[in-house]
């Protein structure tokens, strides 16, 4: 590795501490990339009907909250670092309202990436299939990367923001090759819910 | 109050990804297609959809049936193909379209 001389100490060139929650993330999304690829898909229905006219419907739907809540979360962390100016007085619960809605948006997520994985699999019978896989791989591992960010303390300043963007990139991705792909193509089933 | 309220439901947040992982291996086992499923899997799921619920491709599960009254008829239309459906004569021999035209039909 190399190093950089600071004075009389020796600080490594990279930190250890972003290094390894990166890591960390990669390790999740090669693991569910692994799973995708590897599991046999069951190419059964799980049994949503109750509420949905099928699965890809369900998957729409909750994709499609999952990003209106990420867009909150988004906004919530502007104005937490002030790059948003209203409300002018900060109230005292925005980082929970943050907080919650990034837990919302995660648990939104669940029941669809369980249906892609163990029903579908991963895929790359076209471009716009082959993208929603991988990136849905990314998503869990740049989660799982934003966590550990958000618990550990004595990270770089730029960490949270990085990670955090690159979650909410991750998830418009995979709302743009499903969800909007779903409600705008002809190429898509009947969008009747 | 409402930081009490948020740390339960991020606790129950990871319960649910434990659980999704926990069903995610412990069905693991439970994956086995039968032949008909197995090459509407290699042939079809990745337009279709693994549970025919439509993709790339219009869905299958529970309207085929409508579509085609006559099973033959959609046997004609998977072995020939029809604009970006490929035909499948050449690749599937005629019991196999046969299997995965019944099990298409089966789907709800």
């Amino acid at each position: 590795m190399t190093a950089t001389t600071v004075g009389a100490s020796v600080k490594p060139a990279i930190s250890p501490k972003p290094l390894g929650i990166f890591l960390a993330g990669a390790a999740v999304s090669v693991l569910l990339g692994v799973y995708a690829h590897e599991h046999t898909p069951v190419a059964n229905k799980l049994p949503y009907d109750f509420i949905w006219s099928g699965t890809i419907q369900m998957k729409a739907s909750l994709a499609t909250i999952a990003v209106l809540l990420a867009v909150v979360q988004v906004l919530l962390a502007m104005r937490l670092y002030g790059k948003l100016k209203w409300p002018k007085t900060m109230p005292p619960w925005l980082g929970d309202a943050h907080r919650l809605t990034g837990t919302l948006a995660f648990v939104v997520t669940l029941p669809v990436a369980y249906q892609c994985l163990w029903s579908l699999g991963f895929q790359s019978g076209s471009t716009r299939v082959f993208i929603h896989s991988i990136v849905g791989c990314i998503f869990y591992g740049a989660f799982v990367t934003k966590v550990l960010a958000v618990r550990l303390h004595g990270l770089p300043d730029w960490t949270l923001p990085v990670v955090g963007g690159l979650v909410f990139a991750a998830l418009v991705v995979l709302f743009l090759t499903s969800s909007l792909w779903f409600f705008t193509s002809s190429d898509a089933p009947n969008p009747a819910f | 109050m409402f930081k009490r309220i948020v740390t339960v439901i991020e606790v129950l947040a990871l319960a649910g990804a434990l659980f999704f992982v926990v069903m995610l291996f412990g069905n693991e086992g439970g994956g086995t297609l039968t032949p008909s499923a197995a090459v509407y899997d290699a042939n079809c799921a990745s337009c279709h959809g693994g549970d025919g619920g439509g993709g790339l491709g219009p869905q299958l599960a529970g309207v085929v049936e409508e579509k085609y009254p006559d099973i033959e008829d959609q046997i004609a239309f998977v072995e020939e193909g029809q604009g970006a459906m490929p035909g499948f004569s050449g690749s599937l021999s005629d019991d196999e379209i046969r299997q995965v035209v019944e099990y298409t039909r089966s789907l709800k």
